[in-house]
């Protein structure tokens, strides 16, 4: 298998300088400042890269909107705040390859004209910040990042940052807001960070592992990288395989390689030979597939799509026949509720009720009702936030109700039960809008379709 | 220009309106929270989502500018906005806490107005009030407000006017998801001079005012529009009263003046004009003639005015009153059968005029009408108060006719309130028309109740030359009018005719014969046509809806 990414990894000491260009580092960066920003935007969209942060936008596209007015700065974000649960790639870069990372934040900086770049960090990488900031001093002291990078006029200054460990900052426009020193409160866009981003600046903001392909790009060509994987999906990916597995680990494969021999050859198949029922392809904020779904599923984003879920950011959740997917809904609700940021309405009280819903039935208190409740609470989320943290919320929601039904069901209470007392008397009045007027104040389950039913 | 076409109906709007701003203008409407005309869309409260043709999705119209051709459809014609909005507000519901009953804000609140609508609201609960996120209530955040995080909607308006507007930075949102709570750093109370105003721009119960909490329900309350009288820059307001009893002042939107805002000391202003010791009836020497008709103290006034010799009469207005007044003053000094010396001045207003005292609305000049009485010709060579003051020491001045309303922002200066003083004691024939008994008018051989500040009708001009009418809110105390009809009956005591003393009228006067107001239409001042939101007689986005009467 082709390595893009991991060609150094397992190298003792590659996180120091002299160690990493005894393996090539900086020949991308290099090679990259040979070339005008606009033939280097060019070199990277015929390689065909896709954003690795999740959403898979072509990432020389993404440069071509940075057109700033004369004399206004432009600035690279490095999106390392990689808090989606089950991901754990970027970690894996910045600690054992850091000059990959470094290497392709300033090819993408200079592809784009920035002189200052940010590595956002999420606050619990701290220990490999330290780590990251060594090489980083390593490299400028070199004469490699800095100052007239590699003896050329580019000059590049890249400054660490932290965060205070909230998955809101992921975000492109929480993480803005976060590095401007607000609070990480996403922004409605348009206008977008390629127009209006950091400082008010034209911005772009890239994932880690996204950056960590240009070296390779740069190096090997386009040609070459285009060659790696399917047609609209090129290159490598690295996934992160957590759960119900015998290895859990980040492994490179190259897209559009089968999802399931992905599980047997890297992760060594599911844990004490029992059987798989289900997996999350790409972090939670994507739909769950069942085991039979999975089977012909592939790595890549085309393939993925095809099965209804995302590739999202790689981390794939493996569960086992014995796992209850309540429990497991209910926890990952419970993330969601937890990391909403709050700003705007349908997130802010829709993933806290499903979260509180969800608590009740995997406590045995369910009420008539409630599953369908749940979905008209995903409905109302969906398409109507400010980020995508909404919409993610509801992903889980629906795909692990709409696939394990019977669990669900299984805990609600036999239908005879007239639900809570608060609830069996008409609260407030009614409009026939909502439903028959009448009796159906009396009736003992919930009567009063969604309010959307009625439109 | 970008045409854009809401529910059917065409509007043409600058480029960068929003559709909400479009809406607004063609009278479709559309629910709201978080949007402010003056401050800065956020988008975040979601209850504004219409649905727009090639749109993937549902847009929020305060923060989406129109482009043209674009074709938007409202709740009222959209089934999918229809839904997502009252989506928004369930949502909005599940963890408030409905207390209605005991909230300040009922009767104009936003959330109240929503959910007992129809075409929004009335859902049947599905959250067990035992469940619901409690957070902190009566917040003590100062003098001014009071803040009840539960019942907050979270839409920022606050947190956009502190940080925007009035630049004190004093909330923030702590925590995260359905615990996010509004604060105050340290629960410290709030220092801007402007906090007043984050009562009117919270759509909820969620921050109320100190000032006015309990004491009246809101739909008690009679509405007059009118204008501070509190500095030189005549911010628009509304005068909301019960019984002839003014319950509180509140902001009126005019984006050429004040925008959406007052200031605390605007705000509470009516309070110095209701409060201190009123002048109730005509007083001579200090002491009440028991039983005196107006007649009677008016012809007491003209004689004593009138007997004065071959010494000239002073006549020293007020920049504080209004136009109408100072015109009917002039007048009364103009055909005084001698020589006369009008003016207005106390001290500085004419220099401080336009000088700000912050940067946002205040005014070092503490009178409404500076400029009023300059163009009125007021200003004359000889000079106000002290040249007067000097004069009357060395005998010049046969009597004195003085217009005063004390400051309804701050106190009178020492200098001024002495210079009176004296100036009274130096001209044994005087007469003071004034809304107070105060030390310094002690003096005076005669005073005369006249109608405070929302007492009367009238127009001021501000700093910039803006006329603006203010109304009666309430009527004068006990034996008082309005000082145009006291000078009225004074000019008709000189001249055996009576003039005009009504405000519209006097108006069409000045607007005759003072050059700055040449061509202008009392009916068409800008306190009456001034741009109200949202548009008159439509529901109340929170008390910054004007919706006059
Ligand atoms: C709630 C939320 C969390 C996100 N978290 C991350 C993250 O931790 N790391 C990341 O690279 N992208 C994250 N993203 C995606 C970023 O917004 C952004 O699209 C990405 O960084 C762009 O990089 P790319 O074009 O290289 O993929 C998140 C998006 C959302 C909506
Ligand atoms: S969708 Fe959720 S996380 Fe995103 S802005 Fe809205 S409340 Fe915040
Ligand atoms: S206190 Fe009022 S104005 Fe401030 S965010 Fe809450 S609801 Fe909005
Ligand atoms: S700024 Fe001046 S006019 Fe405006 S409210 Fe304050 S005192 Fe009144
Ligand atoms: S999102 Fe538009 S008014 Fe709140």
């Amino acid at each position: 298998m082709t390595n893009v990414l991991t060609r150094h990894i397992e190298q003792r000491d590659q996180a120091r300088l002299a160690v990493a260009l005894r393996g090539g580092a900086y020949e991308g960066l290099r090679r990259a400042l040979k070339l005008s920003p606009a033939e280097l935007i060019a070199e990277v969209t015929a390689s065909g890269l896709r954003g690795r942060g999740g959403a898979g936008f072509p990432t020389g596209r993404k440069w071509s909107f940075i057109h700033p007015q004369p004399g206004q700065p432009v600035y690279l974000l490095c999106n390392a705040d990689e808090s989606e649960p089950g991901t754990f790639k970027d970690h894996y870069l910045l600690k054992h390859d850091p000059h990959l990372v470094l290497e392709g934040i300033a090819i993408a900086a200079h592809a784009i004209g920035a002189a200052k770049a940010y590595l956002y960090m999420r606050g619990e990488y701290a220990s490999i910040a330290r780590d990251v900031q060594a090489a980083l001093q390593e490299a400028s002291a070199a004469g490699i990042l800095g100052d007239h990078c590699l003896g050329t006029d580019f000059s590049l200054q890249i400054e660490i940052q932290l965060g205070a460990g909230a998955y809101i900052c992921g975000e492109e426009t929480g993480l803005i807001q976060s590095l401007e020193g607000k609070r990480a409160y996403p922004r409605v866009r348009p206008p977008f960070p390629a127009v209006h981003g950091f400082v008010d600046q034209p911005t772009v903001v890239n994932n880690v592992e996204t950056l960590a392909n240009l070296s390779y790009i740069l190096v090997e060509g386009a040609q070459a990288f285009a060659a790696l994987g399917t047609d609209r999906s090129t290159g490598t990916k690295l996934i992160c395989i957590s759960g119900a597995v015998a290895r859990p680990g980040v492994y490179e494969v190259e897209m559009g390689y089968p999802l399931l021999e992905a599980l047997r050859r890297e992760a060594a198949g599911v844990r004490l030979g029992r059987r798989l029922k289900a997996i999350i392809p790409g972090g939670t904020s994507v739909p769950v597939l069942t085991a039979e779904e999975a089977a012909p599923v592939m790595i890549d984003y085309e393939s993925m799509q095809a099965a209804g879920t995302m590739l999202g950011s790689g981390g794939m959740i493996v569960f086992d026949e014995t796992a209850d997917m309540p429990k497991a809904l209910l926890r990952i609700a419970e993330f969601y509720a937890h990391e909403s940021c709050g700003e705007c309405t349908p997130c802010r009280e829709g993933t806290g009720w499903m979260a509180w819903v969800l608590r009740r039935l995997v406590a045995g208190e369910g009420r008539p009702g409630d599953l369908e409740l749940l979905l008209r609470v995903g409905g109302n989320i969906e398409g109507r936030t400010i980020c995508g943290l909404g919409d993610a919320s509801v992903q889980p929601v629906r795909s692990f109700l709409q696939k394990f039904r019977p669990e669900f069901e299984a805990l609600l209470p036999p239908a005879r039960d007239a639900g809570p007392e608060w609830q069996r008397h008409g609260h407030g009045p009614r409009t026939a809008r909502h439903g028959a007027p009448g009796d159906e104040a009396l009736r003992s389950e919930p009567v009063d379709g969604p309010p959307d039913a009625a439109l | 220009m970008p045409m854009v076409t809401i529910d059917g109906r065409q509007i043409e709007v600058e480029p960068g309106t929003s559709i909400i701003q479009a809406a607004d203008r063609l009278g479709v409407e559309i629910p709201r929270f978080c949007y402010h005309p003056d401050l800065r869309p956020e988008g975040n409260c979601r209850m504004c989502l219409v649905e727009v043709d090639g749109f993937a999705r549902l847009a929020v119209a305060c923060a989406t500018p129109v482009a043209d051709g674009m074709v938007v459809r409202s709740p009222h014609t959209s089934p999918q906005a229809s839904q997502a909005v009252n989506g928004v507000l369930e949502f909005l519901l599940v963890n408030h806490p409905l207390d209605c009953p005991i909230c300040d804000q009922a009767g104009e609140c936003s959330l109240q107005d929503f959910y007992m609508h129809p075409d929004y609201g009335l859902h049947k609960s599905h959250v067990d009030p035992a469940e619901k996120v409690h957070k902190r209530k009566r917040i003590d955040l100062g003098p001014r407000i009071v803040l009840d995080a539960e019942r907050c909607v979270m839409c920022s308006r606050c947190v956009r006017f502190s940080a925007d507007v009035s630049g004190k930075a004093e909330l923030q949102f702590i925590q995260r998801g359905n615990h996010v709570e509004l604060m105050a750093f340290e629960d410290r109370a709030l220092e801007d001079p402007y906090a007043g105003n984050l009562a009117d721009v919270c759509p909820v119960g969620a921050l109320t005012s100190r000032d006015f909490r309990f004491k009246r329900r809101v739909w008690h309350l009679e509405h007059t529009n009118s204008v501070c009288a509190g500095c030189s820059t005549g911010c628009n307001v509304r005068i909301d009263h019960f019984q002839n009893h003014i319950e509180r002042v509140v902001p009126r939107r005019n984006p050429s003046v004040n925008s959406s805002w007052i200031c605390d000391e605007g705000r509470l202003s009516w309070q110095a004009a209701q409060g201190g010791e009123r002048l109730t009836q005509p007083a001579s020497g200090g002491g009440y003639p028991p039983e005196i008709r107006w007649s009677e103290a008016v012809k007491a006034a003209h004689e004593l005015l009138t007997d004065r010799g071959e010494r000239p009469l002073a006549v020293l207005g007020s920049a504080s009153a209004t136009n109408e007044t100072l015109l009917l003053l002039r007048r009364y000094a103009e055909q005084a059968h001698s020589e006369h010396w009008l003016d207005f001045r106390l001290a500085e207003e004419v220099q401080l005029v336009g000088e700000r005292e912050d940067q946002l609305l205040r005014r070092r000049d503490k009178h409404p009408n500076t400029l009023g009485a300059v163009y009125l010709g007021l200003a004359g060579a000889r000079g106000g108060l002290p040249a007067m003051l000097e004069a009357a020491q060395t005998g010049e001045i046969g009597a004195l006719l003085l217009v005063y309303y004390p400051p309804l922002v701050g106190e009178e200066s020492a200098g001024v309130a002495e210079g009176i003083a004296r100036l009274l004691a130096n001209v044994p024939r005087s007469v003071v028309l004034t809304t107070h008994r105060l030390p310094y008018l002690q003096g005076a051989a005669l005073q005369l109740p006249v109608a405070a500040w929302s007492e009367e009708e009238g127009t001021y001009t501000n700093f910039a030359g803006t006329v603006q009418v203010v109304e009666r809110a309430i009527i004068p105390p006990g034996m008082s009018r309005p000082a145009t009809a006291v000078l009225a009956d004074l000019v008709e005591h000189q001249v055996y005719r009576r003039p005009d003393a009504d405000a519209e009228r006097l108006f069409a006067e000045l607007a005759r014969t003072v050059p700055a107001y040449q061509g202008m239409d009392y009916a068409m001042l800008d306190s009456r046509t001034a741009t109200t939101y949202p548009p008159e007689g439509r529901m109340h986005y929170g008390q910054e809806g004007f919706a006059g009467r």
